[in-house]
């Protein structure tokens, strides 16, 4: 059984569309960086936002009123893929419909909210109206109710490489299930001082206002944002290989995890591009001793440097990339890029490629990738 | 019908393996004689404060329990209270299943560790050190309790991790169910995780929610739902692959199936659409009529709301059939809840009885349907079904059968 891309969409803070993002990126575009502070404690964070305006439409919906920004950037993403796609979300095609989205840390801001209400008034002055937004599925569920799918609605979590195994999930429902004509794939996610500071005692967020990719590896910068795929059963953007993911718990291991799961997918014929996962973090030297080892001249282009590290939403992201880099037959350039890899694309440029690879190294469970390939000659 | 499902021949899925631990029991076993005996396992709260909630009591695993055979010293600091229930559990899934190789796990949950983030919360607010910070941020997102719990059953699968609210156990062992049976898989560990924590415990409170009083699924006076915790796998295997390595099936999984209810983030459709849809779903996919159920594990939170609908929804699809909701005895066990069920109902058509309702008082008159209530019962039981109901308007039915 085969599975298509047929449209793309996003809202991150290069553009409230999937192609306005792909303009920004390929201009060279970097996202401002917004100085996070907060006042229980005195350490500040970049983040890369997305202004309001890019999901005022959302913010319109009479279901999305109370909702947080991470349901507001889910269903902004999910329509725009239908759009891409040349469909209107209608009865008709949400009956045969299912939604999937991919989260990491879910509607944060409404829960440190909440939990600050417990913690400083007591549990009996936390508002109701913001726990219900506290749940995983609180983005998924409201897609569904605006979209009117009555079927299947499944959230995963997982690390920043959940929308990868998002997209297999979805593979499999609509193999398990011949009356679906399409699954929307969601990745989404929102920016928060206290994810930034947790990350940032992790090791894993800066607090500077740049960082490199491939090169001294010292934390990320967040971002928020969010991006679909409309997957069906026919198109010109085939997903050649999927998998849910591998585990690893160690850097050893998660060099090991990479090479099988990136190298899985060589068996079907080497990639022209790859769009990877490089945050500035240990994930960066990871790929590169894989890509290294096994697709030494496929160029590299590498988007978080650009829109920072959204999490949950970011393999997504990077799909609805390398879907627009194949269906454009142009990559952009990596920003602040280190020495460590050599074929890392720096300029953007035109190409000539049918298979895009793209690999995710998660934060501390899964690494895994996904192969794009196009069907028909893109001239 | 499975020529309409595009599939001539689908594969047998068999239950060849269960772990569960909950307020009710440390293991399979212990689970079973709490639910024979009837046993009320809610307790007032003691990890947390409770003072300015409504609601004061759960249903709550002893940490003694949590220590059988796990690691101590610095690996045993580190493993949260999730971590522990996820590894015990899935160890006697994997010893019951007696050398069964899962490729996958699927899983739900719905707060993960969460307590780690609340305690970084409020250690956030009290201390400007941040030793010991890196720790909880490690080990608070719902992903990595689950990373240890297969470390310490030495298995490295892929794992899919499902957080669709208090449905989730259900849809996590349904989605394994579907993986085999159309033969993407041969085997999977499926199940859910739930620790109880202070965020949500308060959060329910806050929705009024939850009840100061005894948890009264289906009584014509209840008064809402107290929280659980717990955790549950089932080994899922062909029969093909069961039958190779000579396993002993203990049930046999035919039917599932999902709605999405789209009325309202946290409250069901009154008409009861939602789990109407989700069981009518599962008996399709099992090929079976309403009338060949002989038990229903409702999802029976006690809340106005979900058994007003839920009930309505029984009564419509499966008509005079005895009921019961085993969170009566241990509470609501959310992202677990499920899969708790599910293994309960394995049990029951292992032993041939019918899990009661604990706390029953009055009938409401409104729904066809007996409750069976207060006490357990022994029962002809060949199939069972059970009900997940969560917010978002997630809907998950799984019907499963004796061998």
């Amino acid at each position: 059984m085969s599975f298509s891309i047929q449209g793309i969409g996003a809202a991150t803070p290069l553009g409230p569309t999937g192609l306005e993002t792909w303009s920004g990126l390929c201009r060279g575009q970097q996202a401002p960086r917004t100085r996070f502070t907060n006042s229980l404690a005195d350490r500040s964070y970049f983040v890369c936002r997305v202004p309001g305006k890019f999901v005022a439409d959302a913010a319109r919906q009479p279901r999305l009123r109370r909702s947080g920004t991470i349901s507001l950037l889910g269903a902004a993403a999910g329509f725009d893929a239908f759009a891409d796609a040349g469909l209107k979300p209608d009865s008709g095609l949400s009956a045969r419909m299912a939604v999937v989205f991919a989260i990491c840390s879910g509607g944060v801001n409404y829960t440190r909210r909440f939990y600050h209400e417990i913690v400083t008034q007591g549990a009996n002055s936390a508002s109701p109206l913001l726990f219900p937004e506290t749940v995983y599925n609180a983005a998924a569920s409201h897609l569904a109710a605006l979209l009117g799918i009555d079927g299947q609605s499944y959230t995963l979590v997982g690390d920043s490489s959940v929308g990868l195994g998002a997209i297999h999930f979805a593979t499999e429902l609509l193999t398990i299930q011949p009356q679906l004509d399409r699954c929307l794939v969601v990745g989404t996610e929102e920016a928060d001082w206290l994810l930034a500071d947790a990350f940032a005692s992790w090791r894993i967020a800066t607090n500077r206002d740049q960082f490199e990719v491939y090169g001294r590896s010292g934390g990320t910068i967040f971002g928020e944002g969010a991006a679909a795929v409309l997957i069906g059963r026919t198109g010109p953007l085939a997903i050649a290989g999927s998998s849910p993911g591998l585990p690893f718990r160690s850097f050893r291991e998660s060099e090991s995890a990479a090479r099988e799961s990136f190298g899985n997918l060589r068996a079907e014929g080497l990639p022209e591009i790859i769009v990877s996962s490089a945050n500035g973090t240990f994930a960066d030297e990871v790929e590169r001793k894989v890509f290294s080892e096994y697709y030494p001249a496929v160029p590299v282009y590498a988007l978080k440097p650009a829109v920072g590290e959204a999490l949950g939403a970011s393999a997504l992201l990077q799909v609805a990339v390398a879907g627009l880099a194949l269906r454009h037959q142009q990559l952009p350039g990596t920003l602040a890029v280190g020495s460590k890899l050599p074929s890392v694309n720096r300029k953007t440029r035109s190409i000539s490629a049918y298979q895009a690879l793209v690999t995710s190294v998660g934060f501390n469970h899964q690494v895994n990738a996904l192969k794009l390939c196009l069907t028909q000659s893109p001239y | 019908m499975w020529i309409m499902q595009g599939i001539d021949r689908p594969n047998r899925v068999l239950v060849t393996g269960l772990g569960v631990i909950s307020p009710l029991g440390s293991d399979a076993s212990a689970n079973l004689r709490s639910l024979l005996d009837g046993q009320d396992s809610v307790a007032p709260v003691t990890s947390f404060d409770v003072t300015k909630t409504r609601c004061k009591t759960a249903g709550q695993i002893p940490d003694a329990w949590l220590k059988n055979g796990l690691p101590t010293g610095r690996v045993a600091d580190r493993l949260h209270r999730g971590a522990r229930m996820a590894a015990l559990a899935l160890r006697e899934a994997c010893q019951s299943a007696g050398g069964a190789n899962p490729e996958l796990m699927v899983i739900g949950t719905t707060g993960g560790g969460m307590s780690y983030g609340e305690l970084f919360y409020r250690r956030l607010l009290t201390t400007r050190s941040r030793k010991g910070f890196a720790k909880l941020v490690g080990n608070y997102t719902p992903q990595k309790p689950i990373q240890d719990a297969l470390e310490l059953n030495q298995l490295r699968i892929p794992t899919q991790i499902l957080t669709n609210a208090c449905s989730s156990g259900s849809n996590a062992i349904g989605h394994g169910f579907e993986l085999i049976r159309h033969g993407l898989r041969t085997c999977v560990v499926c199940g859910g995780y739930e620790p109880l924590c202070e965020l949500v415990f308060v959060g329910f409170d806050s929705l009024q929610a939850a009840t100061a009083e005894k948890i009264r699924p289906f009584d014509k006076n209840r008064t809402g739902l107290v929280l659980g915790e717990g955790a549950a796998f089932l080994i899922l295997e062909s029969e093909k692959s069961a039958a190779q390595r000579g396993a002993v099936a203990l049930a046999e999984m035919v039917g599932y199936g999902v709605s999405t209810d789209t009325y309202h983030l946290t409250q069901p459709h009154p008409s009861g659409i939602g789990p109407r849809l989700a069981m009518q779903r599962a008996l399709e996919s099992g090929d079976m009529e309403a009338a060949g159920i002989d038990y229903v594990n409702a999802h029976g939170t006690a809340t106005i709301f979900n058994d007003a609908t839920e009930g309505a929804a029984i009564s419509d699809v499966c008509g005079q059939v005895p009921v019961s909701s085993t969170k009566s005895m241990m509470g609501h066990s959310l992202g677990a809840a499920g899969a708790i069920e599910a293994a309960f109902c394995v049990l029951a058509l292992r032993e041939q009885f019918l899990p009661p309702n604990i706390n029953f008082l009055e009938p409401d008159p409104t729904w066809k349907f007996e409750v069976v209530s207060n006490h357990s019962r022994a029962a002809r039981v060949n199939h069972v079904l059970s009900n997940s109901i969560g917010f978002g308007g997630t809907n998950a039915t799984l019907i499963l059968r004796r061998v």
